[in-house]
Formats: C-alpha cells, structure tokens, sequence
C-alpha cells in the first residue's frame, strides 16, 4: 500500500487518564514490563525512532516470529514456525505494506485497528497477542497507539433487527454519553415509558466464533472473548440513521458505528431459496475471509482482498448463500455482469427465474419476491434521464430492502458514485471485493467509511505457493529506441507524440513479435498483449492480423472475439486496451505483453497480472518441484532511455510489495531473427516513423474511458506538471486580460458547462 | 599538411549519441561542441564539453527513473 495509506496522521499520540490506568493493568500482568526500561523509550524524534538498538531481546526470542517497532512498524519472519498463525492475526490488526519472500512488513493504522476491532478483536488481545508473538517488549508507544486508536472503535453497533433499528453497546455509559448529544437523543424512539434508570434494553449476544487468533491462545484471553456477553441497546427512528451514523464519526463524538446484519433472525424479508451446490468448496482462505464476515452469526459489512482469479466470485455467491435474502450485485461493465449471473447459477442451487440482469442492453424484470439483481455502477447511479422501464425498475430497486449489497472492484468507483449508490439502495450488509487495494488517488480510505472496514486480505505469494493462483513469470523486457525514433523523440515539437514514438518503437515491435511467435508455436500458450494507446493497439494488430478489443467495440463483437480466442486453436492472441483491464474474465490466457500502459498505474499493472494468475494445468505441476516451476508469464514491454522507464518502474510497485520480482530481459529480439521479424529494414522503420509522426494529435493519446478514474487523476498530476497548457495558450496573459477587463455582471449569468456536452475539439482542454 | 584538432572521443549506444546530437543541435551557432559525427556510436566533440555532456546525460536518466518514495 505504500503510499496510499500515509501510515499514521500524527505521530505524536495523546492518551488520557483512562487508558493509562489500562496500561498499569498490563504492566502488572505482564512480566515483560518494568519500569526500568522507561529511559530507553524517552528518545524524541523521527530519527531515534528507527534507532532500535536498545530494545531487550526476550529471552526465547528465536522462537518468537516478529519485530514490534515504535513507529508502527512490525516486521514478520515468514520462515517461523508460527508463520500462519501470526500472519492471520496481523493481517487482521495491521496493514501489509511490502511482502517479500521471507520478510513482511506490516504497518499499525487507525483504519487497521478499526477493521480488527470490527472483526471482534479486543484492544487487550490485540496488545497480548501482539507481545506474545514480538522477539521484544512491545514498544510503549506501540501499546499506546493501540490504546488511542481503538479506544472508541466498536464499541457501538448498529443493528438492523426486524427493521427496526437499534443502536447496541456493551458499555451503558458509552450509550449515556451518546445519548447526551442532542441529534442523537432526539433520534432515540421511547416507545417504552421512560423510567428514572438508563432505560436500556439488556440482551445476550452469542459468543465469538473467531477461529483466527484462537488457533494462537488456547489461553483464558480468548475464552474471555467468547463468553456471552450482556450488550445494552436502544431504538433510534429508522429516519434518523444517516443523521445519528454521522455524529458517530470520528469528526464528531468519535464512537464509528459498527453495522451488523442479524440475518437469521429476519423475519420480515423474504428468505431466498438458495444454497451452495456441494462441488462448490471453498478454499481455506475463502472460508477464513468469510468466516471474518460471519464471524459471530451476524453479517458484518466490509472488504475482502482477494487477488485476481482466487475467487472472488465465489466468496461473494457463498456470502449471498449464506444471508439467504435479496442480493444486489453490482459490477464494473456488462461482460461482468454476464459474468457474475453464470457465477451465480454455477455455485449456488439458484433457479434462472430468480437472478436478473439489468444492464442498458438486457434489462430483465425482477420477479418473484426474493431474488438477484446483477446490474452495474452507472446503471444505479446513473443521474440522467432513463426509460420508462429502466425508471421502474429503478424504482423497485429503491423500493426494496436488500439483505446483501454485493460491490465487485470496489477500488475503481469513484467515491461520488459510491454515495449515490449506497443512498438508493438500503441494505443490511455491504460486501466489498477487490483485488488491489491502492488507487492513485488517494481515496481509498474514503472506502472505509462507505462500506466497512478491511476484512481480509490474502497474501498473494501463499496462494502461488498453495497452488491456487498461477506462478507468474514477470519480466520487464528493455527495448532500445532506433536511432531516428530516439532522434524525433528527443526534438521539443514532439513533445505531445513523446508516448507514441517510445510505444511504436520498432524495437518493441519485434520483441513482441517475436515473444508472440514463441509462445504461440513452441509453448502453445493463450497470449493477451495490452496497448493503453489506441494508435499503437490498431497498428500492431493490424500487421500481426490478430483480432483487438477497445472501447468502442460493442458488446457482441467484444464476445464473439473472446470466445474465439477461448476455443479456437487459430486465434491464440487478442489485442486489448484499456477495457480489457478489469473484469474480463479470460481464464484461458496465460501470457500478458504489455506494450504501452498508463503513466503509472500500480493498480492497472496488478489488474493486468491478475487476468493470468487463474491456476491452470495440474495442481501436482504446479507445487515446488512439479514439472513446471513458471506456468504463466507476464511481459512488459519498455523503451529504454525514455520516460517509460520511469513509468514502468512506478507501475511495478505494487507487485513488488507484494513479493513479485520482474526479471529484466535485454536481448530481445534475438539478433539472428533478422527478417522474419516485421520492421526488419530501414525503409520500413522510417515509413513507420512518419506514419506516427503525421498522425493527429487526438490519434495518438490516450483512450479515455468514463469509468477509468485512476488515468483521470494521473493525467491530472502530470498536467500541472508539465507545461503542455502553457503551450497551448490555455493559460495565456491574454486570456486573463480579457477577463479582467469584463465586468462581473457577465460572469453571473454563466452557466456551469458540462464537460460531456463539449465539442469534440475541446473535450480535452481543461479537464 | 595534416591539421590536428584537440578533442573528446565519445563512445556510446545509439540513442545517446542521438541525445549529444541533439544537444548540440539546440546549441547556438557559436557553441556547437560536436567536430565530427563518426558513426552512429561514436562522436569526436570539442575537449571541454565533456562535464556538461555528463552532467546533461545524468540529469536526463534521473528525469527517466523512479524511486519509490520512502515513507
């Protein structure tokens, strides 16, 4: 996550007279801490933070598997013993930032402790676990962190009972102090007579069924957790949720709600007949990821992190099983949504009445009272006029209580879209599922409070290992520029066409021809090549006659293409752009080439790997030691000396943290391919040159897409950093004059424009 | 009568010969550094050029990598 999440805000953390009796509490419990060692921690300042010399050792360290550090950090062993175990806690308390091979980082955040107390982890199990497992004392700053930050986590629920709604805690005076706001007091519903005491409804909540940490403390900690507990609750008007969720927040009375879904003992919405076919069996870590979601009966709403092709889809038809209610699925484009319905009929015993589509070229009416709805983003959110029969079923939507709102690729829906969604729908239970949770943007903590905490996130090389994703080959391959190519390149009036000269280097070309032609002929592989620009994706595919797909491909073409490439043995290849990135479902392919991408998407190239990590061939094959250790290959494709370089490097972040390597290759194509391979001879090459050279402006950018909010925000970067709207006058002196000159009256009758609605001409000046 | 000039010999891979040639292209008139293009690795340049040839070239490949940011 590197730079997504900026770790901790403040660093510098404040505690009040509460916690710190807490902290005595430990102090006296643990042995590990006396007060002898206070002077080591007195160290002030970013640097001594990172000085750890002075932490003590624990005297059985070696079998101990992490390093607790003061600033968050921790770092984890992954060659101990208690691997698993360890992992599976710290994944639920901490945020991964780098996964290599034998050591992982992980980092401590508000949101990280948020989504751990939301799973039903408590502050004192987090701090003994945590010093259980550290080869230190843990760090004091470390315990107080955790004080601070999950002091007020969790400790109010939001319950959706028999639709009625009620606010639960096990604490009356958190409760007291609620109700001491004004917006909250008013919300509450007296329905009994109010007497002189709290007034409190007092249930019984059943017990924990946490497998996570429990596999760890087999001790009285955990069994504390899962005795039965008394939990105080009271009703608040159904109208009034949004007003009393927001006076929660942090910003506010700082007490985030956590929401609960008490499904089976909802009554009031109709139950759908549904279950799992029993060929449908979950992996492991599909049952733990679902297992954080159902953890003590109830639905919890959050995000899973699963990477591409683990299987995510059945994750999301078995939580649906299991609630048994209404489910609104909502994906990215139409080919997911066809997608998502067959997921649908292929796991779960779900009759084809029950399951719709709606989608601007299918739109199925719902029948029935209880059922499926697949349908995309913009179809719900959509603001502009619809017809009469999408407006109905709209409507119906709108209408309906869903029991499980169900969000595909979380990360690429735009914040806006997300609200807009959420405030038409009302559902019980919201489950987000991802692959990569990092956006270029910086919004994807705005995920936590829309959905849910983070409720899993799987470690993609434990996959590799358990044979359940493919063990991807990545290989960076270095194509030199020609010299009239680098020549043009270098010249400042081509500065626009930068990208489409390193993008249609003829180097790059006979690479991936020549990386095409092996593994077509010698391996008999399923290659995918992605090419962002669209000038370059038409070129290429022309002179290797292989079929593409891009934006403006419909909706029966783009399937007839791809189920050709997936049963034909004559097209072995297909050319994507953009559009190919998420969601395409091509299980067959197990080669990507990636010749021109985004600036620097991290979550483009992990989307991109994704399409190929489905397992394929035999398991036994596929373990350490089978008969192949690679089964699946990822190239991408650079022109060296260029800004590409930078671009690709930034790219590969993320799998890097990840613990993927790319292997650099620089001698491709080999030198004795000679002419078999295309651009072989000057004239060639220099036809091509001035084919990229006359082409327009507008031919050679980039393809934009609607739902492609990542390019937005980096395109915007590099706008202001660039000087590309100084050359085209957009931010001239005369300009400004101009308006200076002009007296305000003018302004005011200006209408906001709409940037669709704009000539084609100048749909691309300020974005 | 021979006429011997004092110079730099460059030796490098083709596209940064093309990023000498250039730069000396954007020079003007009175500062072209380049005496002879030799062929399309090799450069015989003007001796005193030979910092700011580097200098030039090293800004340039750090303007083209990428370092993860260290937070």
């Amino acid at each position: 996550m590197g730079n997504g999440e900026r770790g901790r805000p403040n660093k510098k953390i404040k505690y009040g007279g509460k916690d710190d009796q807490k902290m005595k509490n430990i102090q006296n419990a643990e042995d590990y801490y006396d007060d002898a060692d206070e002077d080591s921690r007195d160290g002030e300042g970013e640097e001594k933070k990172r000085d750890f010399t002075k932490l003590e050792l624990k005297p059985d360290h070696v079998n101990r598997p992490l390093w607790a550090c003061a600033d968050g950090r921790i770092f984890l062993e992954t060659f101990s013993p208690l691997y698993k175990q360890a992992y599976d806690f710290l994944i639920a308390i901490a945020e991964p930032v780098c996964r290599p091979e034998s050591m992982h980082e992980y980092n401590l955040t508000p949101h990280s402790l948020y989504a751990a107390v939301s799973v039903g982890l408590e502050t004192e199990t987090i701090i003994s676990v945590l010093n259980k497992l550290s080869k230190t004392k843990l760090p004091k700053e470390m315990i107080e962190f955790i004080h601070a930050s999950t002091a007020n986590y969790g400790k109010v629920k939001l319950v959706l009972k028999k639709n009625r709604y009620f606010i639960e805690s096990p604490f009356p005076e958190v409760l007291k102090r609620l109700l001491s706001d004004d917006v909250i007091n008013r919300a509450r519903f007296s329905s009994e007579p109010y007497y002189g005491g709290d007034g409190f409804t007092i249930g019984k909540t059943s017990g924990e069924l946490e497998a996570g940490p429990g596999e760890l403390l087999n001790e009285a900690e955990l069994a504390a957790a899962a005795e039965e507990k008394e939990t105080h609750s009271f009703e608040i008007d159904p109208a009034q949720v949004e007003n009393v969720k927001q006076r929660c927040l942090p910003n506010a009375l700082n007490y985030p709600m956590l929401e609960e879904y008490d499904f089976r003992n909802d009554n009031v919405n109709p139950d759908l007949d549904m279950e799992l076919k029993p060929h449908a069996q979950p992996r492991p870590y599909q049952e733990k990821s679902l297992s954080k979601m159902f953890g003590n009966g109830r639905a919890r709403s959050g995000i899973i992190v699963l990477p591409c092709g683990a299987g995510k889809s059945l994750v999301g038809v078995s939580a649906a099983a299991r609630i048994k209610k209404s489910c609104l699925c909502l994906a990215t484009n139409a080919v997911s949504v066809d997608q998502w319905a067959f997921q649908f009929k292929l796991w779960s015993t779900i009759r084809d009445d029950q399951i719709c589509r709606f989608t601007s070229d299918s739109k199925e009416r719902f029948r029935g009272n209880a059922g499926v709805v697949v349908t995309t983003y913009n179809m719900v959110a959509f603001s502009g006029k619809r017809s009469e029969e999408s407006e109905k079923i709209i409507e119906e939507m709108r209408n309906r209580e869903w029991g499980l709102l169900l969000m595909d690729e979380v990360h690429v829906v735009p914040a806006h879209m997300f609200r807009k969604v959420i405030s038409i729908t009302k559902s019980h239970c919201k489950l987000g599922l991802t692959a990569t949770l990092v956006r270029e943007d910086e919004r994807i903590t705005d995920l936590n409070f829309l959905i849910g905490p983070k409720l899993y996130e799987a470690n993609w090389l434990d996959l590799v290992k358990g044979g359940f994703i493919a063990n991807v080959q990545c290989a960076e391959v270095w194509c030199p520029m020609t010299k009239e190519f680098f020549a043009e390149y270098l010249k400042k009036e081509n500065s626009k066409k930068k990208q489409a000269l390193y993008v249609m280097n003829p180097n790059k070309f006979r690479a991936c021809e020549f990386l095409i032609r092996f593994h077509e002929q010698q391996r008999g592989d399923k290659i995918i090549v992605f090419a962002d620009n669209l000038f370059a994706l038409t070129e290429y595919a022309m002179k290797l006659r292989k079929p593409m797909i891009y934006g403006a491909t419909s909706h029966i073409e783009r399937t007839k293409i791809l189920e050709a490439f997936k049963t034909s043995k004559d097209v072995n290849t297909v050319f994507l752009s953009k559009v190919g990135d998420n969601s395409i479902d091509i299980p067959e392919a197990n080669v990507i080439i990636q010749i021109s991408s985004h600036a620097g998407s991290r979550r483009q190239e992990a989307q991109r790997l994704g399409r190929i990590l489905r397992a394929k061939g035999k398991l036994e094959d596929r373990m350490a030691g089978g008969k192949e250790e690679y089964n699946a290959f990822f190239y991408s494709l650079v022109s060296t000396d260029t800004q590409e370089m930078y671009y690709s490097t930034k790219r590969q972040q993320f799998l890097i943290d990840q613990g993927y390597s790319f292997k650099v290759i620089t001698s491709l194509p080999p030198p004795d391919a000679g002419s078999s391979l295309g651009y072989h001879s000057q004239e060639e090459q220099l036809s091509l040159l001035g084919k990229v050279l006359n082409a327009g402006d507008d031919l050679v950018g980039l393809e934009q897409l609607e739902e492609d909010t990542d390019g937005m925000a980096l395109q915007k970067a590099r706008r202001s950093m660039g000087s590309m709207s100084l050359m085209s006058g957009a931010k001239g002196m005369v300009y400004m004059e101009y308006n200076s000159g002009r007296h305000k009256s003018g302004q005011q009758f200006k209408k906001p424009k709409d940037p669709t609605k704009r000539h084609n001409l100048f749909k691309k000046r300020y974005v | 009568m021979v006429n011997a000039i004092k110079g730099v010999f460059i030796s490098c891979d083709i596209p940064m010969t093309q990023f000498i040639v250039n730069m000396n292209n954007s020079m003007p008139p009175s500062q072209k550094f380049i005496i002879h293009v030799l062929d399309s690795t090799h450069l015989f340049v003007q001796p005193h050029v030979e910092q700011m040839i580097r200098s030039a070239i090293s800004d340039f490949r750090d303007q083209n990598s990428y370092e993860k940011p260290t937070s």
